[in-house]
């Protein structure tokens, strides 16, 4: 089938690739773009490994063809940490022990930067429902509760810092 | 588990897309893709051709149209369910939502494409009939609307035809004073329902009016229960007159037998949803 | 003791570091060293490993449960553009051979199969390609032609099945593939002497781990070397070029096995040496390196790590005033397809059999049936955490039975402190503990008093609402003679007795630790563990260690995250590198500081002058002048260069199986302990069941994380709790797998785990093992569907609802309600 071009914006880098149709914007991701952050757990929807962040909504990226991301603003892992510093969400990981194989971590993070951005002072409700989508095998999912909960003051911090300063 | 191959086309307006529907054999719409995509990864479903309706933003509506609500083809889950829209005129839809996949997947799917899909253990499919929606089904050059109770016939069925696209859903706002109920049970909040139950009604002089009752989940596609409204209409409700219903609505069930819900199970949730779904529509009404 | 156990000597303590109160690092929350390269999502994974020139390889796999294959026609596959090569068994029979088995006699197992087929997903032809979209085009043009064969989907109809329903009649004529009887103790007089015989029939279903990783390799063939570069996300890489060598036709130093990080595992990716030989087999047919990642299909259908599917009929001997004496039960094992490890995991149970209780004998016919499912390997418990049910049903069914409290019956026949070390029936031992500290505890901490009386006042208004409670052992650092111990004894077959566990370390000349690690990262955390001891006991910083993982040409033993061992058993290499690093050290540091070694002592990352505070040499400078200016140090080899040593710790207690198999030895002797308390509501209309409360206390001895620990407990509870309400494994009657999917197959997600998680902590430390550690990885599902069953057995007390059977999904504790009302009614 004929190949299609597409532009797409990944963690703030223009792309440009030529891709067949039926490629899964997951497999694009990881094996064209060479960001291997993005994990693919079951290819079926399920799981939420694969989440990524597409113009400000986590997504499946198994369930997304590769075309359809044209023109898309997408963020991944990879582009989470600005230079030498973890996210925020990233640093409460960490510190709360958020993760144990990591591999289900990279769709957690996509989830909770998206429930961050709309709700900054979650309920521990609220970031269980939201991270009901994605499936962990090891933690049992406390500590990652407890660090996002960590993550939206750390974010809510660093916001009233923000907004102290001229802009 | 990848697709296999087909041909993509991503037409820039709703003339176009329907153009392509009718050009060509074994054409599927796009929209969300989350139902679509996982039976492609499977090679469950293998279209020879796409049309990737994602541009069509003329269709990405949620608006007030007099005394319905219209729905547009690329309104996702997630717009639905915040919409203030829905949240003032469809409580029960914005509720049900809940229940409904997870956050990423509503983020993508589309109501259209989830109606489409029809899958009989789907909530949607059973809101839209007791709120008795329509269904805009377009083609080139003409359309035609289908009551959504007429709009399912089974399993992954519906009346659609291969050159038409649901363009939009129009649902009528309920009267005030609705009271409304959902009961589900599935293995996880998020999977597709072992049963789901809705109800719609009105209470006069301490009597049900207007019930609408429906169920997914439990047949081989969602359907109203038409005897247990005409059983609780003009009566004054109550646990007795709901578990009688219930009863009946469990004896007059077909349920279509799946692995993990046999059918005695399914009679069970029947019996036991119904009258909680009419009490809390009943608490509601007035 | 018994007589029986007269011959199990226990052998003295090797234990060098005492556990201690004032330690700096061990016991500390510390950070996980791991975090930051997974968390910026630079892990490297299996699938993120690439080779130059590598191809994708596909599987067709069959869609019948047991089948002849009559043709393969690869030809369509063949001519696809993009398909390097299609090949069948009979193809991959000329470069490799059948699988390893632990079993004895072994069970033919290939690969790709050959002649027939004997579960769903069994591959019976591959597709090598240049992309893995091309690979799967191409499988589905490869044509099959079958012969169905009856499919074996019950155990007891298997075991008795003939003909064309056995799955290997080449190998044997009945589809049992073992039939053992053991006796340890008076079992018999035991019973004969019984006031009241506890009888219950007990099924445990089969699910398995699912991590969310699948299983992956990436091999490459070398003819010109004649050996195979192949990375895996085993945990085993270290042992396993011994174990699958012959398979592949090469010695064991030809297999250079590299490891990935490993994205969980839960005992599903212990060997993993199928899909090994598979895609290494592929590779030297097409050629080329090849890639082989399962799809999560392939991982339920095909991945050999089903979880154990029992059935137990079950006796407890209780003497008139309570007191357990003997416990014997037969068990028929569903072990599906094939016989990979043998019995191991009843070996494994064998640990623990009769609980944290003072049983007296105990006795056992285990009957290993092979079905038409894909075959069991390990899932977090390893067989354990069936024994654990079955002794905790048995002590609730005995209190009811006798009309006694299930807590004070527990409390009645639980070891006590001072016994220990404590010797089982099975010969195995518990090498320290105080369940009752442990109970008190947990009590304590869930208000277990008032939470009976209030789900009692509940239960009054009619609700169904139930506490329940688990006293539980948590067996670690495990023994290999579980692998073999239960089979037949002329020929038990591959009998191995050692787990070392090996560790480099290097101080650099720039003051960095590199340490080499022999086994792999798989969601547990080796680095963290290994930086915690070392800081510990040689004082360097934490941030000074550099990890590295060896690959299996150039490490040293090493067993791998499994069977709760690996913490206790890096801390003894740890632990024998420190000494022997810190000896050199001082040797080198005292000839510097011009003292004598005796003189000095580790400080904060020195060698410094005992009781002199300004007398000092960081170890930076130590490694360096020793590692480049050898003329500054006296002849002789004791001051050869640099600052390297590599050490090993082999299990710090274990003995033989007796000859007769009077008893097994001991080999699984750290032990932990576990008490889980639970409330739960039953919503009886539907089956539901919601968690309302919940606790656990764990004793795993010295604790070297507590956080790491806890997210182990709970990680390992979620599984249990997935386990007993929702996970399931559905055959239909033609051996069909209905639900290999994460869709339903139901693993808990956030919102189905308990709220009000309390999370306790005993420490009774080892005398065994440096520092007291003991192993902690298994324990939640160790406990979790003991008092989860018992908790919805007292919730649904007045209808009459006994559990006996896991998984209880709604619609089968629903079934069992509307059986209990209908004979109610009846």
């Amino acid at each position: 089938m004929t190949k299609v071009s597409i532009e797409v914006n990944v963690n703030g880098r223009t792309r440009h690739a030529t891709v067949p149709p039926r490629m899964l914007l997951s497999d694009f991701i990881r094996h064209e773009l060479s960001l291997p952050g993005t994990h693919v757990g079951c290819e079926h929807g399920v799981c939420g490994s694969c989440n990524v962040v597409v113009d400000g909504r986590a997504v499946r990226s198994c369930l997304m063809f590769a075309v359809q991301a044209e023109g898309a603003e997408i963020t991944t892992v990879e582009g989470l940490a600005q230079g030498d510093d973890l996210h925020p969400i990233q640093q409460a990981f960490w510190e709360e022990h958020g993760l144990q194989c990591g591999f289900c971590t990279p769709g957690m993070l996509a989830t909770a930067q998206e429930l961050l951005a709309q709700n900054p002072d979650p309920s521990d409700d609220e970031i269980r429902e939201a991270i009901s989508g994605n499936l962990c095998r090891c933690t049992g999912y406390e500590f990652i509760i407890s660090a996002i909960r960590s993550a939206a003051a750390k974010l809510r911090e660093r916001e009233s810092e923000t907004t102290l300063q001229p802009v | 588990m990848k697709p296999s191959a087909f041909q993509y086309e991503r037409p820039n307006d709703l003339h176009a897309a329907l153009g392509l529907l009718a050009s060509g054999d074994d054409t599927q719409i796009l929209a969300g893709g989350q139902s679509l995509v996982p039976m492609m990864n499977y090679r469950l479903a293998q279209p020879a051709r796409l049309v990737d309706i994602n541009q069509l933003s003329e269709l990405n509506y949620i608006r007030e149209d007099g005394d319905v609500i219209a729905i547009g083809a690329l309104a996702r889950h997630a717009a639905i369910k915040s919409s203030p829209l829905i949240l003032e005129h469809l409580p029960i839809m914005a509720e049900a939502y809940d229940w409904i996949a997870h956050a990423a997947v509503r983020n993508r799917g589309t109501l259209c494409g989830n109606l489409c899909h029809a899958d009989a253990a789907s909530e949607m499919p059973a809101i839209m009939q007791i709120l008795e929606a329509d269904l805009v089904l377009s083609k080139v050059g003409s359309s035609r609307t289908v009551p959504a109770r007429d709009f399912f016939i089974g399993i992954y069925e519906t009346v659609i035809t291969a050159d038409e696209m649901l363009t939009e859903v129009r649902i009528p706002k309920p009267l005030p004073g609705t009271g409304w109920g959902f009961e589900e049970v599935a293995m996880r909040r998020g999977d597709y329902a072992w049963c789901t139950i809705v109800a719609t009604l009105q209470i006069e002089d301490g009597k049900i009016t207007a019930p609408r009752i429906a169920m997914a989940g439990v047949e081989t596609s969602a359907a109203r229960l038409t005897a247990a409204e005409d059983a609780i209409v003009c009566q004054t409700p109550g646990a007795a007159l709901f578990v009688q219903v219930a009863d009946a609505a469990a004896q007059a069930a077909d349920p279509a037998d799946s692995a993990t819900g046999n059918a005695a199970y399914k009679r069970d949730l029947v019996r036991a949803l119904l009258p909680r779904v009419l009490n809390v529509a009943v608490s509601r009404a007035g | 003791m018994s007589q029986h156990l007269k011959s199990n000597v226990i052998p003295p303590s090797r234990q060098r570091e005492m556990p201690r109160a004032g330690l700096t690092w061990i016991g500390q929350s510390m950070k996980r060293v791991e975090d930051p390269r997974i968390l910026s999502g630079k892990g490297g994974y299996i699938d993120d490993v690439a080779v130059p020139g590598m191809a994708h390889a596909a599987m067709v796999s069959s869609p019948h449960a047991h089948a002849r294959i009559v043709s393969i026609d690869t030809s369509k596959a063949k001519a696809l553009p993009g398909v390097i090569g299609v090949y069948t068994g009979d193809d991959m029979a000329t470069v490799v051979d059948p699988c390893p088995s632990f079993a004895s006699p072994p069970i033919t197992q290939h690969p790709m199969s050959i002649g027939k087929v004997r579960h769903v997903g069994e591959v019976v032809a591959a597709v090598v390609a240049e992309d893995r979209y091309i690979a799967e085009d191409a499988a589905e043009l490869v044509e099959v032609e079958w012969e169905i064969l009856p499919a074996n989907v019950d155990i007891e109809a298997s075991a008795a099945a003939t003909g064309d329903a056995l799955l290997h009649p080449e190998d044997r004529e009945s589809n049992v593939a073992l039939d053992e009887s053991f006796s340890f103790g008076d079992v018999d007089q035991h019973f004969a002497d019984a006031h009241t015989v506890v009888k219950r029939r007990l099924r445990w279903q089969r699910s398995s781990a699912q991590a969310i990783e699948t299983c992956g390799v990436v091999a490459q063939f070398d003819p010109f070397k004649g050996g195979y570069t192949i990375h895996s996300n085993s945990n085993f890489y270290n042992f396993i070029p011994f174990v699958i060598g012959g398979s592949l036709r090469v010695s064991p130093g030809e297999l250079r096995i590299i490891p990935v990080l490993t994205g969980g595992s839960f005992g599903s990716k212990v060997f993993n040496h199928k899909i090994i030989i598979l895609t290494a087999g592929l590779a030297r047919l097409a050629g080329v390196p090849v890639k082989y990642i399962e799809d999560r299909l392939e991982h339920f259908t095909n991945s050999d790590s089903h979880g154990s599917d029992r059935l137990y009929d079950a006796e407890l001997a209780v003497a008139e005033d309570g007191t357990f004496t003997s416990l014997r039960f037969t068990v028929m094992d569903d072990y599906g397809a094939y016989l990979q490890f043998g019995v191991g995991t009843h070996g494994n149970a064998m640990a623990q059999v009769t609980g944290p209780y003072q049983i007296q004998s105990f006795g056992m016919r285990v009957i290993a049936v092979l079905t038409n499912k894909t075959q069991q390997g390990p899932y977090r418990g390893f067989g354990s955490e069936v024994t654990n049910w079955v002794m905790e049903r048995m002590a609730d069914a005995a209190a009811e039975e006798m009309g006694r409290d299930p807590v004070a019956l527990r409390e009645q026949n639980m070891i006590q402190p001072d016994q220990f070390p404590y010797m089982i029936p099975t010969g195995n031992i518990y090498d320290s503990g105080n369940f009752q500290k442990v109970l008190a505890e947990a009590k304590s901490m869930f208000d277990f008093d008032g939470w009976r009386d209030k789900a009692k006042a509940m239960r009054a208004e009619g609700r169904c609402v139930g506490v329940g409670l688990a006293t539980c052992m948590e067996r670690s650092v495990y023994g290999p003679t579980e692998w073999w111990s239960l089979n037949n004894k002329e020929t038990p077959g591959f009998t191995l007795t050692s787990t070392p566990e090996g560790i480099t370390v290097r101080l650099d000349p720039s003051g960095k630790m590199f340490v080499t690690l022999n086994s792999p990262m798989v969601g547990n955390s080796p680095e963290t563990v290994v930086a915690q001891i070392l800081a510990e006991r040689l004082t360097i910083a934490p941030e000074d260690i550099v990890f590295n993982y060896s690959d299996s040409q150039s490490g040293f033993n090493g067993v791998g995250p499994q069977g709760s061992r690996f913490t206790a058993m890096i801390a003894g290499a740890c632990v024998s590198a420190a000494i022997k690093l810190e000896e050199r050290l001082k040797r080198f540091g005292a000839h510097m500081l011009q003292r004598r070694p005796e003189d000095v002592e580790l400080r904060n990352g020195t060698v410094a002058v005992k009781g002199l505070n300004d007398q000092e040499k960081p170890f930076g400078e130590i490694a360096l002048t020793s590692s480049f200016f050898r003329l500054s140090f006296p002849d002789g080899e004791e001051f050869d260069s640099g600052l390297e040593t590599t050490a090993v710790y082999d299990h710090p207690l274990s003995t033989d199986p007796a000859e007769d198999r009077s008893h097994l030895g001991i080999f699984y002797p750290i032990v932990g302990h576990i008490c889980h308390i639970v409330a739960v509501e039953v919503d009886p209309g539907t089956g539901k069941v919601e968690i309302l409360d919940y606790a656990a206390v764990h004793d795993n001895g010295t604790m070297v994380n507590p956080r790491t620990l806890a997210g182990q407990v709970w990680g390992g509870t979620a599984n249990g709790i997935g386990t007993t309400l929702s996970e399931q494994f559905i055959y239909d009657a033609d051996g069909q797998f209905t639900n290999p999917n994460f869709a339903e197959f139901a693993m808990p997600t956030a919102n189905e785990m308990p709220r009000n998680f309390k999370l306790g902590h005993v420490e009774t430390p080892s005398p065994f093992t440096e520092y007291g550690i003991k192993g902690g990885g298994e324990g939640g599902r160790l406990g979790a569907p003991s008092a989860l069953s018992s908790a919805i057995e007292d919730a649904l007390s007045d209808h009459g609802v006994k559990i006996t059977s896991l998984p209880v999904t709604p619609p089968i504790l629903r079934g069992l309600i509307r059986d209990a009302e209908q004979g109610a009614t009846a």
